[in-house]
């Protein structure tokens, strides 16, 4: 019996065909796992499944049983569940509250032993006990009356598997749930996946990393350009075979890096003592020292939110620090503001492409000048020559292989891959003494990921101090020559780049030092 | 060939909610059992058909030519000044001082004296919202509607007191002096304050399209997070834009005491006043300069001709101000983007009939085929 | 009475509408849509109120008119706001336009220069005595003698508590402007929820609006609000949102305003400018709350709100 089965389902948005003749089916009781590109269409499939979005045309079965989701809470009542990669979650209530959100349970009044009466209230003494049984079903590890804005990425991410649990759901769908964990956490989910599958569920698991695919399912299916081209038992394909399905050629897994002992070489940027606080006072980056050589890559691994965000807010002038000291060469450079930066010599890829990078509504040739508009070459007498930005664009566009459909068109026509390689362009073309790249390749497809390491190693190459902050483990252990290691706003271990393996980073990731 | 849809959309897109407001307004005008028709017909050939009317209708688009760019440009920021109200009144107030203080000056020297006492009372006043807003992220809309209120009070005060004329008969100043009066042109109502809100009109015109701050100012609105990573450190530029914009509306204050009312009243700035049609005139003309120009032209029109409809009808002419309201929410849909707004989902919506229709044709081939 | 007791009868007079007004305002605020309308809905409120009073004699009907005419100008802001996916601010302030215009517009077609019920409506007579609160000696003389809907607006403040956070409706209303998207994927309708909060502040704002024409002088004249729905708007930033936080600051403006009644009294030539007072608090007020919001910020720059 099939758990989910779509028949030639599209899905169109305008002109641009997301999916494209889907023909798949789930088995009953397996761990399927959908792999693809960024942008291949794997989200707008999962979306249609779940009642998120509706199909163009086409059909999907669900236990054999032909369904049209109009939302998630269709879906749902069909006992079908998706635990987002960006969780759908309330900050501010607590764990139990989030689990029963849209489920709550009003408080009653009997009379007489006999007239039930529901209140507007929520009881939420019972609410609390029915999320402790479902921990101690599921034996997870949560503490039902912590507010969620305390708890940790894992922890998260079970409160949304017991979100849908409690919902009885027996198919569950899960997008990149491994994204931002640490390495053990990643074993520990797929612990918690065999356990859901011994109890009878049908996980469908979206991921581009093929590790987990290859460890955890008993079916690959690969997706590409919106089409299926390929459907695999996993025990009867290899990485390499996958990897090379997804893009259409080979790939290669590893980057190759050239071996350059730096250590030789000058200091370019020395960063001491840094501190900072958040919003509310907590010291998020505590004392943070490290030096960065020509010629050098220095890699950033941790947790997401273990201050590597506030970390290159501070460096690149977005964030101030209430300690510490910043230094390019000779020159001081604490706290100066973005443009002081860009004028002695810092490149800035920010983490949040759309956010810090660029303007999705502006022009390319604005945003190829972004930040470097006052320079003499763009702007004079407070008057920008926007010929010269238009040429510069030209330029760009071809030097950097920026595909577009629309040249004088705004940055928002742009695929996650060629906006990040407008941000590139614009930095690496300032020539800058040393460059803070913050998850340069999340969300880009394959090719784009082996351009900008490629670009990065160049920059290596001719000399210059790179700073690489990235939650992608392998990224990280692929280019840099040395790694440190981030947890609860410290550095709390540095590890060499060739000596790196992703069980020990992991154990300092989730602050183990011993 | 794309360049001409996105005109023809945003034409559209003004057209609509104008047509809608009208629509709306000659409801209300046939509510209380007057014709709509002969209303709007008395509006626009009073305003429109005829030399004086035109030249009358130009007269009152100067000062709203210039509140309308004082909103328009925070407003492309993304920066909500409502101070334009407070910034004209108070600036009007302190050049009807100058005005009348003054006696004997050459008529060159006073006019440039009580336009820049306009401009720079305009900063003043102005500087509080911006320090408040780019250094303290105090919320500038709150405030600058709060002071306005302040405005209205310490004016009222001060026309009631020291400076009240008492051969008046109501509240008011004294009257400037001649050599500070804009003379009618043409002999018609037009003033070289028309020519002066063109030259602003002109100098912010550049600043919109050609300049380093227009550029600076367009990031900041839509993403000032983008614009202060980019390096344009966006809490001076908040300043320097609410700076120029309490200039201008200063300006726009001063220019009307000085070529139409010649003294201050409680009742200077009408009903709503003048910043509140310089922000119906900066919606209109989706904050470009030149749509601002056109706005205020159309809106003085109404103005202008909405004097003549109580000669004709029974209908107040109060009439606009509801038709400005109706507007305002009419273009606040469109305002955020075109996807979301009305004009993108009727697109939409057509879209979606036609796609349907393709499906249906493209199921029937495949058939077609199997059979 | 003496000055004090006056002061603060006057204060708890004063803050009625604009701690109403503040209710209303929460709830959108707390669903994440800024309701700037405030103030046209109580003018209408204000208005339509005064206007049924006057041509029927009765207040119960001018209650209920006022209320349901907010409510159809809620609606309008609501369907612009959240089904059409406006700019709410802009809207907002198209809201309060047309209010102020349509009512002057109607006084002038019918020819009144205001709107003067008190032929039909005793003010004295509408003022509450509460029986045994109003012997208390000191307190008696501030806490009794109101009207209905102030002391309505007072038991609001706990009524509104409970239902932002015991309530199923309140959850959701947090939850929708907390996290849409969250709200979305369980299934709650978060366009219905945020077309609800909005339409309770349209209700609340009738009231107000009432209060301060009917209730209170018996006299409806334009723009008689004078920005109390944007105090109201202030003292929510204030109050973060916090229902008894908001009101503490309601209660604070209305203390600023009756200071400035009560004192211009003393002021002689210049008691005229004793008017700027409850606005310039407002200003001060907001600038220090910021200050203190912002002490830990060390991001620089701004975010799109």
């Amino acid at each position: 019996m099939n758990a989910i089965a779509a028949v030639n389902l599209t899905k169109k948005y305008g002109d641009f065909v997301a999916n494209d003749n889907i023909n798949l089916s789930i088995a009953k009781g397996e761990i399927t796992a959908i792999v693809g590109e960024n942008g291949a269409g794997k989200t707008t499939l999962m979306n249609m499944f779940y009642g998120l979005q509706r199909p163009t045309c086409g059909e999907i079965y669900v236990n054999d049983q032909k369904v049209n989701f109009s939302t998630p809470l269709d879906a749902i009542n069909c006992g079908l569940g998706m635990v987002h990669q960006h969780f759908k979650l309330v900050p501010s209530l607590t764990i139990f509250e989030n689990i029963l959100l849209g489920a709550e349970i009003n408080q009653r009044v009997v009379l007489k032993g006999r007239f039930e009466i529901h209140l507007p209230f929520i009881d939420r003494r019972r609410e609390r006990k029915a999320v402790d049984r479902l921990i101690h079903d599921y034996k997870f590890e949560l503490d039902p009356d912590e507010r969620v804005e305390n708890i940790s990425i894992g922890a998260k991410q079970r409160v949304e598997i017991l979100k849908m649990l409690y919902r009885n759901v027996d198919i569950l769908i899960f997008d990149e749930p491994t994204a931002v964990l640490t390495p053990q956490e990643v074993d520990e989910l797929l612990v918690n996946f065999k356990e859901l599958k011994k109890q009878g569920k049908t996980i469908i698991l979206i991921t581009h990393k093929l590790r987990e695919v290859m460890e955890v399912s008993d079916r690959v299916i690969v997706i590409k350009k919106g089409r299926v081209v390929g459907s695999k038992p996993t025990n009867q394909t290899s990485p390499e075979e996958i990897a090379a399905m997804m893009v259409g050629r080979e790939v290669m897994l590893q980057v190759n890096k050239e071996k350059k002992p730096a250590l030789g070489n000058k200091v370019a940027y020395r960063v001491s003592g840094l501190s900072t606080n958040n919003y509310s006072g907590k010291k998020v980056l505590n004392n943070i020292s490290f030096e960065i050589r020509e010629g050098e890559i220095l890699g950033v691994a941790g947790v997401e939110g273990n201050g590597q965000s506030e970390l290159v807010k501070v460096l690149s002038g977005l964030m101030v620090s209430t300690e510490g000291k910043v230094q390019l060469y000779d020159e001081d450079i604490t706290n100066k503001w973005p443009n002081e930066l860009r004028k002695s010599g810092v490149g800035i890829i920010p983490e949040d492409r759309y956010a810090q990078g660029l303007c999705k509504e502006m022009s390319l040739s604005d945003n190829l000048i972004a930040g470097y508009h006052s320079d003499g070459k763009f702007c004079r007498y407070g008057i920008l020559d926007k010929k010269n930005a238009r040429k510069n664009r030209d330029t760009l566009l071809e030097k950097y292989d920026i595909r577009v459909a629309d040249p004088e068109g705004a940055v928002s026509q742009l695929s996650g891959g060629n906006a990040q390689k407008v941000i590139i362009a614009r930095e690496f073309d300032s020539d800058p003494k040393v460059l803070i790249a913050s998850q340069p390749t999340r969300g880009v497809d394959i090719g784009s990921i082996e351009f900008i390491h490629n670009k990065l190693l160049e920059l290596r190459r001719l000399n210059k101090a790179i700073l690489l902050v990235s939650s992608e483990l392998s990224e990280i252990m692929g280019l840099s020559d040395r790694i440190i290691v981030m947890y609860k706003g410290k550095i709390v271990g540095e590890v060499e780049g060739d000596k790196a393996d992703s069980s020990r980073l992991g154990l300092l990731m989730a602050g183990i030092t011993k | 060939m794309k360049n001409k849809n996105v005109i023809l959309s945003n034409i559209y897109s003004v057209l609509l909610p104008v047509i809608i407001a009208l629509f709306i307004g000659g409801i209300i005008i046939a509510a209380i059992g007057e014709n709509p028709f002969l209303t709007y017909q008395v509006m626009i050939q009073k305003s429109l058909f005829s030399a004086k009317g035109i030249l009358k209708t130009l007269h009152f688009a100067a000062p709203l030519i210039l509140t309308g760019l004082a909103i328009a440009i925070t407003f492309k920021a993304n920066i909500f000044n409502m101070g334009v109200e407070g910034a004209a009144v108070l600036g009007a107030f302190f050049t009807g001082v100058v005005g009348f203080s003054l006696k004997g000056v050459n008529p060159v020297l006073h006019v440039t004296l009580c336009l820049l006492t306009g401009m720079l009372v305009g900063i003043i006043f102005t500087l509080i919202p911006a320090v408040l807003k780019a250094y303290f992220k105090v919320n500038e809309m709150v405030v600058t509607l709060m002071l306005n209120y302040v405005v209205a009070e310490v004016v009222k005060f001060l026309a009631q007191g020291i400076f009240k004329d008492p051969a008046s008969g109501y509240v008011s100043t004294y009257a400037i002096a001649e050599s500070a009066m804009f003379k009618k042109l043409f002999n018609s109502d037009l003033t070289l304050f028309f020519f002066i809100a063109l030259l602003v009109f002109g100098i912010l015109y550049v600043i919109f399209k050609k300049s380093k701050l227009g550029f600076e100012i367009t990031a900041i609105g839509k993403n000032p997070e983008f614009a202060e990573a980019a390096g344009m450190n966006v809490a001076k530029k908040i300043v320097v834009i609410m700076l120029i914009s309490g200039a201008v509306s200063g300006l726009a204050g001063a220019g009307f005491l000085m070529s139409e009312k010649y003294r201050f009243t409680l009742d200077f700035s009408g009903s709503p006043g003048l910043g509140w049609d310089g922000m119906l005139i900066a919606l209109l003309g989706n904050h470009s300069p030149i749509g601002v120009f056109v706005a205020s032209v159309f809106y003085a029109a109404l103005k202008t001709g909405s004097e003549y409809i109580g000669l004709f009808t029974n209908v107040p002419k109060d009439i606009v101000g509801v038709i400005q309201g109706i507007l305002i929410l009419c273009l606040s849909v469109k305002f955020v983007s075109r996807n979301t707004g009305l004009m993108g989902r009727w697109t939409q919506w057509l879209g979606k009939i036609r796609s349907k229709r393709e499906n249906a044709m493209s199921v029937d081939g495949r058939e077609g085929e199997q059979g | 009475m003496n000055l004090v007791d006056n002061i603060l009868y006057d204060m708890l007079y004063h803050s009625t509408p604009i701690l109403l007004a503040v209710l209303g305002g929460l709830f959108a605020h707390k669903a994440n849509v800024l309701n700037i309308g405030l103030e046209g809905m109580m003018l209408t409120g204000a208005f339509s109120s005064a206007l049924v009073v006057m041509l029927t004699g009765s207040l119960w009907l001018g209650l209920v008119i006022s209320v349901l005419l907010t409510l159809v100008l809620g609606l309008v802001f609501s369907f612009l706001s959240v089904t059409l996916k406006s700019n709410f601010i802009i809207t907002g302030f198209g809201i309060n336009l047309f209010a102020a215009a349509l009512s002057a517009f109607v006084l002038k077609f019918m020819k009144l220069a205001n709107i003067n019920v008190s032929s039909v409506v005793d003010v004295a007579s509408l003022k509450i005595h509460i029986p045994l609160l109003a012997d208390i000696p000191i307190l008696g003389s501030i806490l009794s003698g109101h009207t209905a809907i102030t002391y309505a607006g007072y038991i609001l403040i706990i009524a509104a508590g409970i239902v932002l956070y015991h309530t199923k409706f309140g959850v959701y209303v947090r939850v929708v402007g907390e996290n849409e998207e969250a709200a979305k994927s369980v299934g709650i309708n978060a366009n219905a929820v945020k077309y609800a909060a909005v339409l309770i502040g349209a209700a609340l704002c009738a009231l107000a609006g009432m209060e301060l024409s009917v209730e209170r002088l018996a006299l409806f004249t334009n723009n008689m609000t004078a920005g109390r729905g944007f105090i109201a708007i202030a003292a929510i930033y204030c109050g973060r949102g916090e229902p008894l936080k908001c009101a503490l600051y309601a209660l604070l403006f209305g203390l600023a305003k009756s200071l400035a009644i009560n004192l211009a009294l003393f002021a002689g030539p210049i008691s005229g400018l004793f008017e700027i007072v409850p606005y310039l608090t407002i200003v001060v007020v907001l600038f220090m709350v910021s200050v203190i919001q912002n002490r830990n910020n060390n991001v620089r720059g701004f975010k799109l709100e």
